[in-house]
């Protein structure tokens, strides 16, 4: 913290003194335990999607599960720089950045660089690239605050962005992830969560086709457990989807009152 | 502009949209001469502003500002250091040239106004204060950016809440979570007292653009890109002036002009300020 803005005097917060407390919770019983806002194991946060939040881009939308707060600006499609190389298919350009204040301690939202990459990556097979040759779109996703889960909420969100656009996709792409702390999985998981998770699993996919365009897995996974967290993630994404079409749908319902 | 007389005769046939496009000065002008402008507004109206208080729960202090569609996210975080003179940090958020400049000006703006007293921001006297961080991010850019910035500061300011400290015993400060306050303190807070700033003199502005002889109040993104002279007042609520800018720009304003912006900037602030306390009281309610 001390190298930010120059010159400044050195800061310093700390954590409110609770935070060190591990969770009620025990890896190896079957002990139940509650989730801190309330929710079973196998429910998603309540989500919230809108398009058309920027005026001044192609395509934006904004979405909200629980704590998390994404808005997605799609700028183009527009000539490519001139120094690319020519190509016959369009190209994707993403970023991810958070504010300052996402997170609970100042700053910290920078540490998720790849997210950019990932972002990129999940929604590259769900675009008809052909469909915008020698041109570039611009995905630019801002994290207003963090509270966990952010990277599917990005992802669906700058989906429907795209969509908002105009931007020809085969599908939407609907993402979910789904944390294993102990025996226990539970999706959808909030900061606290993914703090004391085991491992991890993201799954961002196509849910017409039933197809997936991106699949992370990190920590330690039984093969049982894993099959289980798949198929969760499957269905909260399908779910999902629904919500996301809906909401297109009622914005081109209202455009043509 | 070489061909004002042929677009004239062009523009009874031509599309509206097209002619737009096309003749985007002769366009306005039309609209102007009828002291109306293109979105229904008088010169002199300001657009459609909202403020909405308490957007992210993660900062200590936030607001959104929204002018017509431009669309400000200011929070503040505040962290606890060895004092210093300067105690806020601002920063603008903008892929664009103009932040800088709005930056600087915000922060010009907002420490000659005097709004905040600096005092306030100390915990032990020498030893520790708050630094304040207000980070402001542009959602949506359609023109007056730094009006809307300014609101969007001092209404993030307003509704800044500062976190309860203690000492503990190694002379550092701590945090007291929100959940512990109440029965089980051990330790006494520092600062149980003053977990709200005391705003005085709270500064506005209005940013207009000259152009011939008409004013125009709150200009889109499309008028501040074919109009290019903008004069931006600040005044406080006691209607003192803060800051005055006109960057340059082709239109030499004429000390009546000077006077009629600040004019319509003392009106304006008065709109502001509603807002601001409407925006304030409806929290209180909640």
């Amino acid at each position: 913290m001390a190298s930010k803005g120059g010159a400044a005097p050195s800061t310093y917060t700390h954590a409110p003194t609770n935070k060190t407390r591990r969770p009620p919770f025990f890896p190896d019983s079957d002990v139940d335990w509650l989730r801190s806002d309330g929710r079973g194991f196998h429910q998603c946060r309540p989500a919230f999607f809108r398009t058309g939040a920027v005026n001044s881009a192609a395509g934006s939308a904004y979405a909200e599960s629980g704590k998390t707060k994404v808005i997605v600006s799609v700028f183009g499609p527009k000539e490519s720089k001139k120094a690319m190389m020519y190509s016959d298919t369009g190209r994707l350009n993403c970023n991810v950045s958070y504010t300052t204040f996402a997170t609970t301690v100042r700053g910290h939202g920078s540490e998720n660089k790849e997210f950019s990459t990932m972002l990129h990556k999940a929604l590259e097979g769900a675009i008809v690239l052909e469909s915008f040759p020698k041109t570039t779109v611009d995905v630019f996703a801002l994290v207003l605050e963090s509270g966990g889960s952010d990277l599917p909420v990005v992802i669906s969100c700058a989906s429907l962005a795209l969509a908002d656009a105009g931007i020809t996709m085969y599908d939407l792409v609907a993402g979910a992830s789904v944390s294993c702390l102990g025996r226990n999985l539970i999706i959808d998981p909030i900061s606290e969560e993914e703090s004391f998770q085991d491992g991890s699993l993201m799954i961002t996919c196509m849910p017409c086709h039933y197809e997936v365009t991106q699949l992370t897995i990190t920590g330690k996974w039984s093969t049982a457990n894993l099959n289980e967290a798949m198929q969760l993630c499957l269905d909260a994404c399908s779910k999902l989807a629904k919500i996301m079409r809906s909401c297109l749908k009622e914005a081109a319902s209202a455009s043509k009152d | 502009m070489g061909l004002p007389d042929a677009s004239g005769d062009l523009s009874s046939e031509m599309e509206v949209d097209a002619f737009r496009r096309l003749f985007p000065l002769r366009y306005f002008e039309r609209h102007l001469s009828e002291s109306i402008r293109p979105d229904a507004r008088p010169l002199g109206r300001a657009r459609d502003t909202t403020l909405a208080l308490g957007a992210v729960a993660s900062a200590h202090g936030s607001a959104l500002a929204k002018i017509g569609s431009t669309t400000m996210l200011a929070a503040i975080k505040m962290e606890v250091m060895t004092p210093f003179n300067r105690v806020t940090g601002r920063r603008l958020h903008w892929p664009a040239e103009a932040a800088p400049v709005i930056s600087k000006q915000l922060s010009d703006t907002i420490s000659s106004s005097g709004m905040i007293n600096l005092k306030e921001l100390s915990l032990v006297s020498g030893k520790a204060a708050w630094m304040a961080y207000l980070d402001i991010y542009c959602l949506d850019a359609d023109g007056a950016l730094f009006d809307a910035a300014l609101l969007s500061a001092v209404a993030a300011f307003s509704h800044l809440q500062i976190p309860i400290v203690s000492l503990n015993d190694d002379g550092k400060i701590e945090l007291i979570s929100e959940e512990d306050d109440g029965a089980k303190l051990e330790v006494e807070p520092v600062n149980k007292e003053k977990r709200k700033l005391t705003l005085s003199s709270i500064p506005f502005s209005l940013t207009c653009i000259l152009h011939k002889n008409y004013i125009l109040a709150d200009p889109t993104a499309e008028e501040e890109s074919i109009m290019e002279t903008a004069v931006t007042v600040v005044l406080d609520s006691s209607s003192r002036l803060v800051s005055f800018y006109k960057p340059g720009g082709p239109v030499l304003a004429h000390t009546s002009a000077v006077q009629d912006c600040v004019a319509l900037t003392r009106q304006r602030v008065k709109e502001l300020q509603n807002i601001l306390d409407e925006t304030l009281s409806g929290m209180e309610i909640d």
